[in-house]
C-alpha cells in the first residue's frame, strides 16, 4: 500500500510518492490521470486546475501529501459522475464546450471546464461578468474566450432553459448541433445521434 | 516540469504538534499554508528547506469569528472565504476587497490570509529559476552580493507585495504568533512550552527585502485580530495591475476614513505597498484629512494636497517588473481613488 | 493532381444534378449537405473528457527522462565540457554534447546554422549545451549541475542597429563566424514602379517611424518529445510539432537515420501558432539518447525553456512613406525595415521577404519599394508567429493609411474602399489575386460597429478604429525545392461502411482533421460518425508539408476532394457494373446510392455501405489517393515566388476602445472581425480562428513584450511575467464571415487562421486616435506610453494655443 491515500473522483487511491511531489505530478505520472495538464510549472496558467472539495485549485501548487482527506475531482471524473447520476453522454459542460467551439487545442480546457463546473454547481444562472471572473484564472491561448463564454452560456441555457444569444457567425441558426448529453429528469436536451442532428 | 527540491513533509493536526515539528526539524524548516507563494519560491530555489510543516490539517487555524470586540481570522482561512465573509466586509471592508483581488480565483481558493500576510517580497531580479538567476550572477536577496535595482545597494529592496497587508495596517490589526521556546530561550529564563507573542501589524516589517519580517521562521502565525472599529469606519483598497486577474500588485493603496455622526473625518490613514521592502504609511494623511467633511471644497483641496504630498514620500523603485515611472505616476491617482471610494 | 485538374468550387452534386435535395439551410441551397455545417470537432469530446493524448501524456515502459544544460552567457565560445561527474551519478544513463550531434540543421536548407547542442559557441542565454538522460527528472536535474563547462566570453550584440553596422572585432566577432555577411542574416531590396515619381504625383505624402516589439506564441502546452528505438533500429519520435515532415527530414539528416526508418508522430497538440514549426533541439536529443541508452526517452521543457526556444514575432523598426491624392488614391509606398532576428536563421529568409512582399494587397498602388534587413543578435531566435513577417508591416502601413485619411479629410473606411485591389487581378509585385471579398468585409464591420453613427462622435476616451489586410492560403514555395505534391492523402474504405483518411496534415487544434472529415462527408455522403482521420504519422500517412502558412484547409482540402472523387469513381463503377448501367447514372451521396434514371426500383436504391460492399466485391480492396500542388505562381524575379499564394484571404476589423486618461489604461470592449475565408467549410471552426486571431493581435499590443534585459537575459520567462490576457481582459469578439467562393479553393475555401490577426493592432491604434487624439506608432501600447503621448499632445496644444493670435 502507498504512503498516501488520496480520494480522487470518488475512489480511494493508495499511492506511493515522495514528499516533494505535487498533486499534479501524482495525478499525471503515478495515477495516469493525464487529463490534468501542466502549462506553466507554477500556478500562472490554470491548466492543472482540479476541484478540491468542490473548489477549483491548482494541482501544480498543491503538495500531494497535503491533499489527503480532500475530495479531488479531475476532468476524468465529470463524465462518470454524470453517468452515475443517470445522465447519458458527457457532462453537459463538456458537451457544450465541444459544440460551441471552445475546444481548439483543448489543452487548457480540462481546467477551464472544471472551473465552469464549480461555478455552475454554485450558481444556476451566473451573469456573463460572473462567468468571466470565475474563469479568469484559466488562460486560453486559442479562442480569445468568446466561444468559451458562449459554451458556458449554452450549458446554462440547457440546464435552465434561459435564452442564449447567437454568435455573430451564425446569425440565422442555432450555432450548436444537438447535445449528446442528457440530464436525468429533464426532457428535450436533444437527440443522442449527433450526426443526424448535424446533417439534418 | 519544473520540480520541487526534495524535503520531508510534516502533517500535524494541532498547533502544538506543528510547533514541535518545526522545532525538531531545525532551521531549514518552513511552514506551508496554501503554498501558492512558497511552492514557486521553492521551485525557483529562492528558498532552501529540508522540512516543510503543512498547516492544512490544523482545523483550529481556520475560520472567522468574533472574540469580544475583536474580529479574529484564522490564518488558514482561504482568501475566497475572507473576501466573501459578511463579517469581514462589514468590519474591515478594505481587507475583504484586498482578499478578493489577490491573484486569480484558484489562488484565492487555496491561498490563505495567513499565507498572504507572510508572503515573501518580490523583485524583477529574483522571482525566476536558479538557472536564470545564475545568468545574472545572482543578487542580494539570495546567493549573490550585488543589487541590480540600486547600483551599489547594500540592502535588498525587493517589494512587499501582499495585498492584504495594506488594509491590515489601516485597521490596526494584531498578529498573534506562537512558537516553542528554544533551549537558548529557556536558558535565558523563558518558560518552557508554547510562547505567544502578539505583534501589531505595523511592527511586523523591516526594511530588508531579503527577509522583511521581524518574526522568526519558527514562529507560527495563529491569529489575525482586528479590533472593533467605529460605526463610521470606511475602508478601501486599490490595486494597480495590468490584467484584471492573476497579477501581483504593481502598487497597492489602502485608505481608511472614520467619519463621525456629522460626517466629519475623525481618523484617516493611507498605506502604500509594492514601493519598497515594507509598507509605507502616508504620514500626512491625518493632517490633511482629519476635520474635513467629504463633499466640501475644503475636503477637495485637502485631498488634492494629500495626493501631491504623497508622491514625495511614496517613491516607487524599479524593483518589480513593469514601468516604474507609471507606477510612480499612479500613486496620487490610486490614493485619490481609495479615498473617494471611502466617502 | 488537383491543381492541374481543377474541380471547381461547387458541391459534388449541384442542384441540377440532384434537384430533389431540399433547401433546408443555406448550404444545401447550393447543393451542400456537410459543407457549411458547424460539425463538432473530430476529437472534441476526447479533449473535453481528458482522454485526448498529448506528448507528455505518453508513458513507455522503462522510459528515461532527459534534461538540457543551457548557456548562462549570451555570446561565448565553449572551451571545455567535462561531464564525467554527471555520468558517474547513480541513475544517469547518458550525457551528450554538441560533438554527439555535429550536423548543422535548420528548417530552410539555404540557411542551416543550428546545432542540437552547441558545438563550439553559444549565441544566447538559454542556448542548448548538453543533455542528460536519467531514471527520473530529479536525477537528470542533479546531473546537469555536475556538468562543468568552461566558456570564453565574447562581446554581446543586443542592439539590432549595431548588428547592422557590423563592426566586428576579435572581442566581439560575428555571431555566426564565417557567415558571408557577418551579422546580416538576410537583406531583400525590391522595387516595383517608379516610387519617387509616385510621391511627386501625390497631394499628401507622409513619412513616419514605427516599431513593432517581439512577442511569442505561448501555446499553453510546453514542447515535449518522446523517442524509442527498437532493437532493429527503427526510431519512433512523438513530438509536439506542427510540421511532422520537416522534423522527419532534419532528424533523419542529423542522426544519419534514413527517413524510412524514422517514424515521426504528432499526438494531440496543445497549441502552436507557429511556435512548433522549427525542428527543435529536444527532438534530436531524445532520439540520440534513445539510441545510446536503448530505452525510451522523454524530454518535457519547462515554461522557461519554451521562452528561450521562442521563434516568435520579430521586432521590427520600420520607416514608411506613402503618398495619396486628395481623392484618396494611393500613389506609392516605400518601406525601410530593420528586423531583429535573434541568434539563428530559423525561417528568417522567408520573414525578410514577407516583410515586404505581403503588403501589396488589399490595396492597389502603382509603385512600391522595400528594403528589409534581418540581423542576428544574441537573443532567443525569432521565427514564424501567426501572420509570419507581415503583421508588423501591416501595423505600420494601416496606421499610416489612417493618418493619410485624416490628412485629406476622408473617412478611413472610404479610403480603403477607394484603393481596393479587387478580384481576379495582379498586385504591383506580380502576385495573382483570385477571389476577393474585401469590400464586403469593410461593409460588414462598418454596419455591425455602427461606424457611421459613432466614429468621431463618441465621448472623449471612447473610439473606433478600422484596418484591413490580406494574407496567403499557403504558398507555392515548398521550403525545399521539389516537384512532389505539397499535400497528399489516402482513403481506405471497406464493407463496414467506415471511411478512413490518412493525412500528413497536422491538426494543431485548428481543426484540420475535422475539415478532412467534412470533405469526405460531402463527397461520399457518409455520416460524420463513419469517418476516421489518421493524421500526422509519417509511417501511416502520405507526406504533407504541415500546419504553417495557412495552407492546410486549402491544400489538404483540395487533396481530400481529389482522393474522394477518385474513390467515388471506383465505387460508382462497381455499382454500375452490378446494375449493368453506365457509371454516370449512379448517384452516390447523402447516405444513399441510386440509379438516377430508375430511382423507383428498390434494388437500385441502396445504402452507401451496401455500395461499398458491391464495389469491394467487384473492384477489389478499396482505396484511393489524392494530392494537391500549387500552380506556378509569382512574379518573374528573384524571390517573386515567396509569398505567391494560390488564393488570398481578406480581413477588416473595427476595434472599439476606452482609454482612461488618468491611468493610461486601455480597455477593448468589442472587436468586429470580418474575414473573407472563401467559403466556411465549418463556420464554428472558422469563427474560432477569426476570434482567436483577433484576440492574439489585441493582447500582444496591450500586454505582451518578449524582451531581454541588460544582461541579454530574457526579462521574464514565465506566464506571470509574460502576461497572457485572461477572460476578464478580453473583448467580446464578433466574427463576421464573408464568403467570396474562390475558384481554386476546396469548395471555394481559403484560409482563416492567420489573416484575421493582422488588422487588430493597427485598428486598435487607430481607435485610440479616435478616442483621445494620440497616434501610437510604437508597440506595445503600455499605459505609461499612453500617458506620455497624452502629455505630449497637451503640450503641443498649449504651444499652438500660445502661438495662435488671441481674439
Amino acid at each position: 500500500m502507498g504512503n498516501l491515500n488520496l480520494k480522487i473522483n470518488g475512489d480511494h487511491h493508495p499511492v506511493d510518492a515522495p514528499d516533494h511531489w505535487t498533486l499534479l505530478e501524482v495525478l499525471r505520472y503515478r495515477l495516469d490521470l493525464t487529463g490534468s495538464k501542466q502549462g506553466c510549472d507554477k500556478g500562472d496558467c490554470g491548466a492543472c486546475t482540479v476541484l478540491v472539495d468542490g473548489k477549483p485549485e491548482l494541482a501544480c501548487l498543491l503538495l500531494a501529501g497535503a491533499s489527503e482527506g480532500r475530495e479531488i475531482t479531475t476532468i476524468e471524473g465529470l463524465m462518470p459522475a454524470h453517468r452515475a447520476a443517470g445522465g447519458t453522454g458527457a457532462d453537459p459542460v463538456q458537451d457544450a464546450f465541444d459544440r460551441a467551439g471552445a475546444l481548439q487545442c483543448g489543452f487548457c480546457q480540462p481546467g477551464m471546464m472544471l472551473s465552469t463546473r464549480a461555478l455552475l454547481n454554485e450558481e444556476e444562472r451566473p451573469s456573463r461578468e460572473r462567468i468571466r471572473e470565475a474563469l479568469s484564472g484559466n488562460l486560453c491561448r486559442c479562442t480569445g474566450y468568446t466561444q468559451i463564454i458562449q459554451a458556458v452560456e449554452l450549458a446554462i441555457h440547457e440546464t435552465c432553459g434561459e435564452p442564449v444569444e447567437h454568435p455573430a457567425w451564425a446569425p440565422d441558426q442555432a450555432p450548436w448541433g444537438d447535445a449528446v448529453s442528457t440530464v436525468p429528469g429533464r426532457k428535450g436536451t436533444g437527440s443522442s445521434d449527433t450526426t443526424q442532428g448535424e446533417q439534418a | 516540469m519544473l520540480r520541487l527540491p526534495t524535503f520531508e513533509l510534516h502533517k500535524p493536526t494541532t498547533v502544538a504538534a506543528a510547533l514541535e515539528a518545526a522545532a525538531a526539524s531545525g532551521p531549514a524548516t518552513r511552514f506551508v499554508a496554501g503554498g501558492t507563494d512558497l511552492l514557486p519560491n521553492l521551485k525557483h530555489e529562492m528558498i532552501e528547506a529540508d522540512h516543510l510543516v503543512s498547516l492544512a490539517g490544523i482545523e483550529s487555524l481556520r475560520g472567522i469569528r468574533l472574540d469580544g470586540d475583536d474580529l479574529v481570522i484564522g490564518p488558514m482561512t482561504s482568501l475566497t472565504d475572507v473576501a466573501s465573509s459578511e463579517l469581514v466586509q462589514e468590519r474591515a471592508p478594505a481587507l475583504a476587497q484586498a482578499a478578493g483581488v489577490v491573484a486569480g480565483p484558484q489562488h484565492r481558493n487555496q491561498g490563505t490570509l495567513g499565507g498572504n500576510v507572510m508572503l515573501d517580497t518580490r523583485c524583477q531580479w529574483i522571482n525566476q529559476s536558479y538557472f536564470w538567476r545564475s545568468a545574472l550572477g545572482f543578487c542580494l536577496k539570495k546567493d549573490g552580493t550585488e543589487c541590480h535595482v540600486i547600483e551599489g545597494g547594500k540592502r535588498c529592496v525587493a517589494a512587499v507585495s501582499n495585498d492584504s497587508i495594506a488594509p491590515l495596517y489601516t485597521v490596526g490589526a494584531k498578529l498573534v504568533f506562537q512558537s516553542l521556546a528554544t533551549p537558548e530561550m529557556i536558558a535565558a529564563g523563558a518558560p518552557e512550552g508554547v510562547q505567544t507573542r502578539p505583534v501589531p501589524v505595523d511592527a511586523l516589517f523591516k526594511a530588508d527585502g531579503a527577509y522583511n519580517k521581524k518574526v522568526g521562521l519558527q514562529e507560527l502565525l495563529t491569529e489575525i485580530r482586528i479590533p472593533a472599529l467605529p460605526a463610521g469606519h470606511r475602508g478601501s483598497y486599490q490595486k494597480l495591475r495590468l490584467r484584471g486577474s492573476i497579477d501581483f500588485p504593481q502598487l497597492g493603496i489602502a485608505a481608511r476614513l472614520d467619519l463621525d455622526e456629522a460626517g466629519v473625518i475623525v481618523h484617516a490613514d493611507v498605506v502604500a505597498i509594492v514601493v519598497a521592502a515594507r509598507p509605507v504609511r502616508v504620514k500626512k494623511a491625518p493632517d490633511q484629512l482629519v476635520g474635513q467633511t467629504p463633499g466640501t471644497p475644503g475636503f477637495e483641496a485637502a485631498l488634492a494636497e494629500l495626493c501631491d504630498l504623497a508622491t514625495r514620500s511614496v517613491k516607487a523603485l524599479p524593483n518589480i517588473p513593469g514601468d516604474t515611472e507609471w507606477r510612480q505616476r499612479m500613486v496620487p491617482v490610486l490614493i485619490e481613488d481609495a479615498i473617494r471610494a471611502c466617502v | 493532381m488537383a491543381a492541374r485538374d481543377q474541380h471547381g468550387p461547387g458541391a459534388p452534386w449541384p442542384e441540377e444534378g440532384a434537384p430533389e435535395l431540399a433547401a433546408t439551410n443555406r448550404s444545401s441551397a447550393e447543393g451542400f449537405r456537410a459543407v457549411g455545417q458547424s460539425m463538432r470537432k473530430l476529437e472534441g469530446l476526447d479533449k473535453a473528457t481528458g482522454a485526448a493524448v498529448y506528448a507528455d501524456d505518453i508513458k513507455l515502459p522503462g522510459m528515461l527522462h532527459a534534461k538540457t544544460l543551457r548557456s548562462p552567457h549570451c555570446h561565448a565560445r565553449i572551451v571545455r565540457i567535462d561531464a564525467s561527474k554527471a555520468l558517474a551519478l547513480s541513475g544517469v544513463h547518458a550525457v551528450i554534447t554538441g560533438a554527439d550531434l555535429p550536423t548543422k540543421y535548420g528548417v530552410i536548407p539555404w540557411t542551416q546554422d543550428e546545432h542540437a547542442l552547441a558545438l563550439d559557441k553559444v549565441r544566447f542565454i538559454g542556448d542548448e549545451v548538453a543533455a542528460v538522460a536519467a531514471i527520473d527528472e530529479d536525477t537528470a536535474n542533479a546531473a546537469l549541475k555536475l556538468i562543468e563547462v568552461e566558456y570564453e566570453l565574447l562581446g554581446a550584440w543586443l542592439d539590432p542597429a549595431e548588428s547592422r553596422q557590423n563592426q566586428l572585432t576579435d572581442e566581439r566577432p560575428a555571431i555566426h563566424e564565417g557567415h558571408k555577411h557577418g551579422n546580416i542574416s538576410k537583406r531583400v531590396e525590391l522595387e516595383f514602379g517608379d516610387v519617387e515619381a509616385a510621391f511627386e504625383a501625390a497631394d499628401v505624402v507622409l513619412e513616419n517611424d514605427f516599431y513593432f516589439h517581439s512577442s511569442t506564441h505561448a501555446a499553453i502546452e510546453p514542447h515535449c518529445a518522446v523517442a524509442r528505438e527498437s532493437a532493429d533500429g527503427l526510431l519512433t519520435l512523438w513530438s509536439s510539432t506542427q510540421i511532422t515532415h520537416y522534423v522527419q527530414r532534419e532528424v533523419s539528416r542529423v542522426l544519419g537515420v534514413p527517413q524510412s526508418r524514422l517514424r515521426v508522430i504528432q499526438p494531440n497538440l496543445g497549441g502552436a501558432f507557429g511556435g512548433k514549426s522549427d525542428p527543435f533541439s529536444l527532438e534530436f536529443v531524445v532520439c540520440k539518447l534513445a539510441q545510446l541508452t536503448g530505452r525510451p526517452v522523454k524530454m518535457l521543457w519547462t515554461r522557461e525553456e519554451v521562452f528561450y526556444a521562442h521563434r516568435g514575432r520579430h521586432a521590427m523598426n520600420m520607416r514608411y512613406k506613402s503618398g495619396v491624392t486628395k481623392d484618396g488614391k494611393l500613389t506609392g509606398v516605400s518601406a525601410d525595415i530593420l528586423i531583429d532576428g535573434g541568434s539563428y536563421s530559423s525561417f528568417g529568409l522567408v520573414t525578410t521577404y514577407y516583410s515586404g512582399q505581403l503588403l501589396t494587397g488589399p490595396y492597389d498602388f502603382p509603385a512600391y519599394r522595400f528594403d528589409s534587413t534581418r540581423v542576428f543578435t544574441n537573443k532567443p531566435p525569432c521565427g514564424p508567429k501567426r501572420g509570419h513577417g507581415s503583421v508588423q508591416p501591416r501595423f505600420a502601413f494601416e496606421v499610416q493609411l489612417d493618418e493619410l485619411s485624416e490628412a485629406i479629410g476622408m473617412d478611413p473606411i472610404d479610403l480603403r474602399r477607394v484603393n481596393d485591389v479587387g478580384e481576379h487581378t495582379e498586385t504591383v509585385n506580380g502576385q495573382r489575386v483570385t477571389s476577393n471579398g474585401f469590400a464586403a468585409c469593410l461593409d460588414a464591420v462598418e454596419e455591425q460597429s455602427a461606424w457611421k453613427e459613432r466614429r468621431g462622435k463618441l465621448p472623449a476616451g471612447h473610439g473606433l478604429g478600422v484596418a484591413g489586410s490580406m494574407y496567403i492560403s499557403g504558398t507555392n514555395y515548398p521550403i525545399y525545392p521539389n516537384d512532389m505534391p505539397q499535400a497528399g492523402i489516402q482513403l481506405k474504405v471497406d464493407r463496414s461502411g467506415l471511411v478512413t483518411a490518412f493525412t500528413g496534415g497536422n491538426d494543431i487544434g485548428q481543426g484540420s482533421s475535422s475539415v478532412v472529415r467534412t470533405v469526405i462527408c460531402e463527397e461520399l455522403g457518409v455520416d460524420s460518425a463513419d469517418v476516421r482521420v489518421v493524421a500526422a504519422d509519417t509511417d501511416l500517412c502520405p507526406v504533407d508539408l504541415g500546419a504553417y502558412s495557412s495552407r492546410v484547409t486549402f491544400m489538404v482540402g483540395n487533396a481530400t476532394i481529389d482522393a474522394c472523387r477518385n474513390l467515388r469513381k471506383l465505387i460508382c463503377r462497381g455499382v454500375a457494373e452490378e446494375w449493368g448501367i453506365d457509371p454516370s447514372r449512379v448517384f452516390l451521396g447523402r447516405g444513399e446510392v441510386f440509379d438516377t434514371e430508375n430511382r423507383g426500383n428498390p434494388k437500385r436504391n441502396i445504402t452507401t455501405r451496401r455500395a461499398f460492399e458491391i464495389a469491394e466485391a467487384r473492384c477489389d480492396t478499396l482505396g484511393s489517393t489524392g494530392s494537391y500542388n500549387t500552380p506556378k505562381l509569382g512574379g518573374d524575379y528573384r524571390g517573386g515566388s515567396i509569398g505567391a499564394s494560390p488564393a488570398y484571404s481578406f480581413t477588416a476589423h473595427v476595434v472599439e476602445v476606452l482609454v482612461d486618461e488618468r491611468t493610461g489604461m486601455i480597455t477593448v470592449p468589442n472587436v468586429w472581425v470580418a474575414h473573407d475565408c472563401g467559403r466556411a467549410l465549418n463556420p464554428m471552426l472558422v469563427a474560432g480562428q477569426m476570434e482567436g486571431s483577433a484576440y492574439m493581435g489585441i493582447v500582444e499590443a496591450l500586454f505582451e513584450d518578449h524582451k531581454v534585459n541588460r544582461f541579454g537575459l530574457h526579462a521574464g520567462p514565465s506566464l506571470l511575467d509574460y502576461p497572457l490576457a485572461t477572460s476578464v481582459d478580453c473583448p467580446d469578439l464578433h466574427a463576421l464571415i464573408v464568403e467570396s467562393i474562390d475558384p481554386e479553393g476546396p469548395y471555394g475555401a481559403k484560409e482563416a487562421g492567420e489573416g484575421p490577426l493582422h488588422p487588430a493592432l493597427p485598428a486598435l491604434s487607430n481607435a485610440i486616435f479616435d478616442a483621445v487624439g494620440i497616434r501610437l506608432r510604437k508597440l506595445p501600447f503600455t499605459p505609461g506610453k499612453v500617458l506620455a503621448a497624452l502629455d505630449e499632445k497637451r503640450a503641443r496644444e498649449a504651444a499652438s494655443a500660445e502661438e495662435a493670435p488671441s481674439c
